[in-house]
């Protein structure tokens, strides 16, 4: 594995994420609205060409919204329509059938317990990296950065083995512990990269005025690098609340430690025809991250471009 | 002497320089330690196991050399699974790639509703494998949303259990893949178009350039390198995420018709107790990973 292709998977989207997040001048946007309105037919195509995929992106979504809402006589016989009685027992039978309440306290406390771990691991190795010119701090980086390449589904078997081998086989903790390291290649690039951009005035004035190490990362670093951590926080919270396979294998088919994406499939094997009670789950899983998305959106989209570092 | 002595201070100045970094990069220890200890050990480890022979995570294992690959080479299940990976790829990665650039040209010129477009394609972001996959299981079911809208078209010749169909399951996976992966290029395709002076396309409109040439001659070719990467992204997604959306909708049936490659080092090591097997295809779908990485790499170097 050459260092060349890490590279560009770290300029690339790098760049990108800087002009996303920079502001798009007003001017350019009124100049180029309406630019679709001014070219021949053709425009049809790329309207109904869209609108076609917005189409078929929204089906499956719309069908599951609605069906959340119905009796399951209603879903097969009108599976379409949203003017059938309307009912919320779907999701009493979602919490009580797959212990969903358990389940999402579970993913809290995984999602949270990881995301602190991350946060504290990777600020500070940040904030040396970005200080650091020398060339072991280089090598330190690109280390990192080969993290980007590594998936983490090839190594499952072997993760499994460190579980046992921490006798943390079965336990959430050991996803607390491990989730982190997953992350740690974006968290860490990313921090990096915003911690370069903080003036060295406003470092060697803190210094002057007597302030050490920590007390620079804290006052000075974190604050100015705000935007960013916003920015891995969200990704972090998705990845780890999203999390599917490692959470699988490690905790184990114990309903009382199983996360919320463990404990959804359970609802579609014990009721193979009643979509309505699965439906319900799978909106009740996704509220968090919704939510998260409602609140960040614009964060959010950054967030996305960061993830291309990882995929 | 003298002549050595600037020398001298400049290495004892450069030592004291490299000890004082090395202290301060002592902050980064942690999370080096983190990342080698549970990525990057187990990653190695993998090459390890795969040439052992071990039935199962508590059983003994023994040597067993190149074995487990020569076995490989004679199983028809993995030749199943390795077509149905190259399958998927090929069917994906274009769509996906194609279809999410052109989307992205679409959205980028703001037409009308390209708010909402955007708005809606980030829910596939927030969907999990697991909600993904159930989401799924209704669309496709025997009296799901498919199945449902033929027959208000009195199509119903065309209605079938889509995932326990031999001849329908991998092209439901294969959908399943690429509705899923499109919405987030195209998103990511947007952001890079964005970032071209609006100046760039004024002056080829001026020249007579249709907004096809546009796409194509001028778009194309300056996101020509971020367009590499969203297809490294893609297929490394497609390579390894697909385990998920098959163990959850097919279980790598009907028979072996669903098997995928990652699909494959899951099942073998859970499900048949094959560890050391299982993680024999895991190098293997490693390798592909590295080498189809250096491949889209190469395919879309920048050119001008």
């Amino acid at each position: 594995m050459g260092n060349a292709p890490m590279t560009t998977t770290l300029d690339a989207p790098a760049t990108a994420l800087a002009a996303a997040s920079a502001p798009r001048p007003p001017a350019r946007r009124r100049r180029r609205s309406g630019v679709l309105a001014r070219t021949g037919p053709s425009k049809y195509f790329a309207h109904a060409g869209v609108w076609l995929y917005v189409i078929l992106l929204a089906a499956p979504l719309y069908y599951l919204l609605i069906s959340a809402f119905k009796r399951n006589t209603d879903i097969f016989n009108q599976p379409f329509s949203p003017f059938t009685p309307l009912t919320l027992d779907n999701f009493g039978l979602a919490f009580s059938q797959a212990s969903l309440g358990t389940a999402l306290l579970n993913s809290a406390y995984i999602t949270i317990g990881a995301e602190v771990l991350t946060l504290l691991l990777a600020v500070p190795a940040a904030f040396a990296l970005a200080r650091s010119k020398g060339a072991i701090g280089r090598v330190v980086e690109r280390v990192f950065a080969l993290g980007f390449l590594i998936p983490g589904f090839a190594a499952l078997v072997p993760t499994v083995l460190l579980s046992i081998a921490m006798h943390l086989f079965h336990t959430r903790e050991f996803l607390i512990l491990f989730l982190p390291a997953s992350a740690m290649p974006l968290t860490v690039i990313l921090l990096t990269q915003a911690m370069r951009a903080v003036p060295a005035e406003l470092e060697e004035s803190a210094l002057l005025d007597g302030a050490g190490p920590i007390r620079v990362l804290w006052s000075v670093y974190v604050p100015l690098a705000i935007p960013t951590l916003t920015v891995v926080a969200i990704l972090n919270f998705l990845s780890f609340w999203n999390e599917y396979f490692f959470s699988l294998v490690i905790i184990g088919p114990e309903a009382s430690l199983r996360t919320a994406q463990v404990a959804l499939p359970t609802l579609s094997i014990a009721n193979a025809a009643q979509y309505g009670v699965l439906a319900a789950g799978i909106l009740i899983t996704l509220i968090p991250a919704y939510l998260v998305y409602a609140v960040f959106a614009e964060k959010m989209e950054n967030a996305v471009l960061a993830g291309a570092l990882k995929g | 002497m003298t002549a050595l002595s600037p020398d001298l201070v400049a290495r004892r100045r450069s030592a004291k320089r490299r000890r004082g970094e090395l202290l301060q990069l002592s902050a980064t220890l942690p999370a080096l330690l983190w990342f080698l200890v549970f990525t990057l050990g187990p990653l190695i480890s993998l090459f390890y196991f795969s040439t052992v022979n071990w039935r199962g995570l508590i059983a003994p294992r023994t040597p067993a050399g190149a074995d487990n690959f020569v076995r490989l080479l004679n199983d028809p299940i993995v030749w199943l699974a390795t077509g149905n990976t190259i399958l998927q790829l090929v069917v994906t990665l274009p769509i996906v790639v194609v279809g999410a650039f052109m989307i992205a040209y679409y959205l980028n010129l703001k037409p009308r509703g390209h708010r909402f477009v955007r708005a809606l394609m980030f829910t596939p972001v927030l969907l999990s494998a697991s909600a993904l996959a159930m989401v799924f299981i209704g669309v496709f079911a025997p009296k799901g949303m498919i199945n449902g809208f033929l027959e208000i078209l009195s199509l119903e010749e065309f209605a079938r259990p889509w995932l326990a169909n031999g001849d329908s399951a991998m092209l439901s996976i294969i959908i399943v893949t690429i509705w899923c992966s499109m919405s987030v290029s195209a998103i990511m395709l947007a952001a890079r178009l964005n970032s071209i002076d609006a100046s760039v396309f004024e002056a080829a409109e001026i020249d007579g350039c249709g907004h096809f040439r546009r796409m194509w001659s001028i778009a194309w070719p300056m996101c020509r390198e971020f367009v590499g990467v969203v297809t490294m992204l893609q297929f490394l997604w497609t390579l390894f995420s697909s385990a998920a959306v098959v163990l959850l909708l097919t279980k790598g049936g009907p028979g072996n018709a669903t098997a995928t490659l990652s699909f494959l080092v899951y099942d073998f090591a859970f499900n048949q107790s094959k560890v050391g097997y299982s993680q024999a295809v895991a190098v293997v779908l490693f390798i592909v990973g590295v080498v189809g990485i250096l491949v889209i790499r190469r395919a879309f170097r920048q050119k001008y």
